[in-house]
């Protein structure tokens, strides 16, 4: 009896072992995001622009066209790609710090301008490759190494809320947030990347995912514990849902 | 024959674009020139300068400190300018806007009561084109009928009334320019 | 052709488009801001892209995506500006990326002044940005020139895959002269090229632009930087030399103030002083040649004439001197201009006196 194949790794990953730390759902993401390329059938029209932090690493899991930008600064580079490349479909995957602290004005003023392009937007409450830093999102009264005694409001304030944040200009047409963190979200994250690539083949305007995603190594938990965390704190903090969609209206 | 002049004023009294004008209208003519603007951080009031030079040579520097010739539109360039003009070099002032006594003597001297001038004449904004006129006049150092023709294409798209009125203007200072030349 | 009367912003922003320019980012800073402001409505006309991006750091990051794709990208700017944009320029080099970028400086350090200046050579010439890399440097002294240099710097930096800086002064970008302008270059279909992204009709995506290697890759890189710059200094070097063969004082100068040194050459010729005037087009390389070759049995003493108090290329001055002859410096500084009488009377003071 022959056996149907019904799963098999996306295309536009390279036949290579993930080198993200065991139980990091980055690499769930790189490959939901892989997924979503492949299913569209577009990935020799794809542009990456990577970031810095551990996602810089998928260069070497993507074969996609990339462009490795500085810290912060992937939706200004992914402008100048796409103002160039109007048919070349461009997207950027950024980590909280690279997104909400260093590249705040850049991705805020991307999606101001309305800008053809995809932000896939990582946010595990860390700086994971420096090691475990306080980020922009680490939540009130979870430990870092640069807030050993957990996140004091009074003098750190808060965590910042990028869709929230996102949602209130005018230009955007998808903001959503979606969890990584079991089968059922990570189905709603998948069909959530997928539209936010489709947005850009359709000429669509600016769009914005955040994925909630976790990092075991610098919360010091097994990664079925990050799991749990989330639930119980990061997705109680960051609302899962969609924030912004424009694109039945204009696709009607 | 190369003669460099030192238009200033504050912001506004449209010295930046008389000097544009006469240097742009001298290349024009087939002559080299260069146009030197010093702006202060204002975008309007504050002072005002800009250096033009016509040359039949090339131009090798566009920044002399002395000029051979001066119109001052206001008391403060006046007072700052004054100094710099060569020994024997022309002044050209708006003596609606200048009160202090001129200490040099050394100099050549056209006092234009420019503003009431320009009012008399119909218009407020002309009374540069009537101090540069004093200066063509009395210097020689463009023909006036090249820098006329550059003010017919400024103004072709205002109007024939604009044009006019500013003929009568250059026509009015190269008057001045001229009667103070014989004297 | 004809001659036009144009500004220097003006008149580089429309030899940068017909040099194939057809990407620009900019953000709004005296004395360079007419640039961007013809661009924005110059390079629609062309079907080129202008962005005002939001700051500096986008402005030249937003340089660095189009450079990725081919289209010839440029940005400009002045003084802090170009500090801003310092981690962009790095990057670009890194990432071997072709850009061109104008540096109308004013005064500084800091903030300084809105004036024009020439304090930002070091900056320049000896690093824009961290990382020990090196671009060319141009430096041109009219606005003819500045034309001329930006119409064919976009081939330079593809042919070099590197960024290159054209180093203007406010006094260049804001004046206004004569200029003849180039003609329109042809630029291929796509700007696709092989080391660039973006579907070319043929290829499968898989490459990679990357300002990061790992540690033998980036050595690799390193030295064969070294090669490049060798081939610079063999190949790139401009200079004009006016009236060294019998001098006895050469003045060393560059864009405005080299007008102004030009002009007291002359003069002081007219009197009877054996002067000439070295004027470096290309800071960087630097023509040493020139000053290490002059005749030093004839030679009583070089004079460095900046718009910057110190004068910062002294140093390369001196290293191609080798103490066979004084060096002496005169320059203006913070926005405050050189002039004509003002420096002759310097000049003549250290030629007189021996002052330094």
């Amino acid at each position: 009896m022959a056996v149907e194949k019904v799963y098999t790794k996306p295309k536009c990953l390279l036949p290579l072992s993930s080198g993200f730390c065991p139980g990091c759902l980055h690499s769930l993401a790189t490959k939901l995001i892989a997924e979503a390329i492949d299913d569209l059938g577009v990935a020799e029209k794809v542009i990456n622009v990577l970031p810095v932090g551990c996602a810089t690493m998928n260069s070497l899991y993507w074969k996609l066209d990339m462009v490795t930008s500085a810290h912060g600064r992937a939706p200004a580079v992914a402008t100048g790609i796409k103002r160039c490349r109007p048919d070349a479909l461009v997207f950027a995957y950024q980590g909280d710090g690279d997104l909400a602290s260093i590249g705040l004005s850049e991705v805020l003023m991307a999606a101001n301008r309305g800008e053809h392009i995809t932000i896939f937007f990582a946010n595990n409450s860390t700086y994971g490759m420096t090691g475990g830093q306080m980020a922009p999102t680490t939540l009130v009264g979870q430990k870092s190494t640069t807030c050993i005694y957990g996140r004091d409001p009074d003098t750190m304030g808060y965590p910042l809320r990028m869709c929230e944040l996102i949602k209130e200009l005018e230009a955007p047409v998808y903001v959503a947030r979606f969890s990584l963190n079991n089968p059922a979200n990570i189905r709603k994250a998948k069909a959530g990347i997928k539209k936010a690539m489709q947005n850009q083949v359709e000429g669509l305007g600016f769009s914005f995912v955040e994925l909630l995603t976790n990092c075991p190594t610098n919360w010091h938990m097994s990664p079925v514990k990050t799991l749990e965390f989330m639930e119980e704190h990061t997705m109680k903090y960051f609302p899962c849902g969609v924030f912004v969609d424009k694109t039945a209206k204009e696709g009607e | 024959m190369k003669f460099t002049l030192i238009i200033s004023g504050s912001g506004g009294q449209g010295v930046m674009s008389i000097g544009m004008s006469l240097a742009g209208s001298a290349v024009e003519g087939g002559m080299h020139a260069t146009f030197m603007p010093l702006y202060g951080p204002e975008q309007r009031g504050g002072s005002a300068k800009c250096t033009v030079i016509v040359s039949d040579s090339e131009i090798v520097s566009p920044l002399p400190k002395q000029s051979d010739g001066l119109i001052v539109m206001n008391e403060t360039s006046f007072k700052k300018f004054t100094p710099e003009l060569k020994p024997g070099g022309v002044l050209v002032r708006n003596i609606n806007r200048t009160t202090s006594a001129l200490k040099r003597t050394d100099i050549e001297v056209v006092d234009v009561p420019a503003d009431d001038l320009a009012h008399e004449l119909g218009s407020d904004k002309i009374a540069n084109i009537i101090l540069i006129g004093a200066m063509l006049g009395y210097s020689g150092m463009l023909d006036p009928a090249v820098f006329m023709a550059s003010l017919e294409h400024k103004f072709a798209a205002k109007g024939a009334e604009v044009v006019e009125l500013n003929r009568k203007a250059l026509d009015k200072g190269l008057e001045l320019g001229r009667a103070a030349k014989k004297a | 052709m004809a001659k036009e009367f144009m500004k220097g912003n003006e008149a580089i922003g429309e030899a940068a488009v017909r040099g194939g320019v057809r990407f620009f980012a900019g953000y709004p800073i005296t004395p360079q801001s007419e640039l961007p402001e013809y661009l924005s409505w110059r390079l629609p006309e062309v079907g080129g892209c202008f962005v005002q991006g939001e700051s500096e750091v986008a402005s030249i990051n937003m340089v660095y995506g189009a450079a990725a794709t081919g289209v010839r990208a440029m940005t400009g700017s002045s003084s802090p500006g170009i500090s801003l944009k310092s981690e962009g320029i790095s990057y670009l080099s890194a990432a071997e990326l072709p850009a061109v970028i104008v540096n109308m400086q004013r005064g500084g350090p800091g903030l300084g002044s809105i004036q024009p200046a020439q304090q930002d050579y070091l900056q320049a010439t000896k690093a824009a940005g961290h990382g020990g890399f090196r671009m060319l440097v141009f430096a041109p002294y009219t606005v003819q020139e500045a034309v001329d240099i930006v119409y064919d710097a976009p081939e330079y930096a593809e042919r070099d895959r590197s960024p290159v800086m054209i180093l203007m002064d406010g006094c260049l970008g804001t004046m206004m002269e004569e200029v003849e302008l180039p003609p329109m270059k042809e630029l291929p279909e796509s700007p696709c090229k092989p080391w660039t992204v973006g579907y070319d009709g043929t290829k499968r995506g898989g490459h990679l632009i990357t300002p990061i290697y790992p540690e033998a890759g980036l050595e690799g890189k390193n030295k064969l930087a070294v090669q490049r710059t060798k081939r610079w200094e063999e190949n790139d070097v401009r200079v004009e030399e006016f009236m060294v063969d019998d001098a006895e004082w050469v003045i060393v100068a560059y864009g405005m103030s080299a007008r102004v040194a030009k002009q007291v050459v002359l003069d002081l010729r007219e009197v009877g002083f054996k002067i000439g005037l070295i004027r470096p087009i290309t800071l960087f390389p630097f023509p040493k040649k020139s000053i290490a070759n002059l005749d030093y049995t004839k030679v009583k003493g070089l004079i460095d004439i900046e718009m910057s108090i110190p004068a910062l290329m002294r140093e390369d001055i001196e290293l191609q001197v080798l103490g066979r002859a004084p060096v002496y410096e005169y320059g203006r500084s913070g926005g405050i201009l050189l002039d004509d009488e003002s420096t002759k009377a310097a000049v003549r003071k250290i030629i007189e006196g021996g002052e330094q």
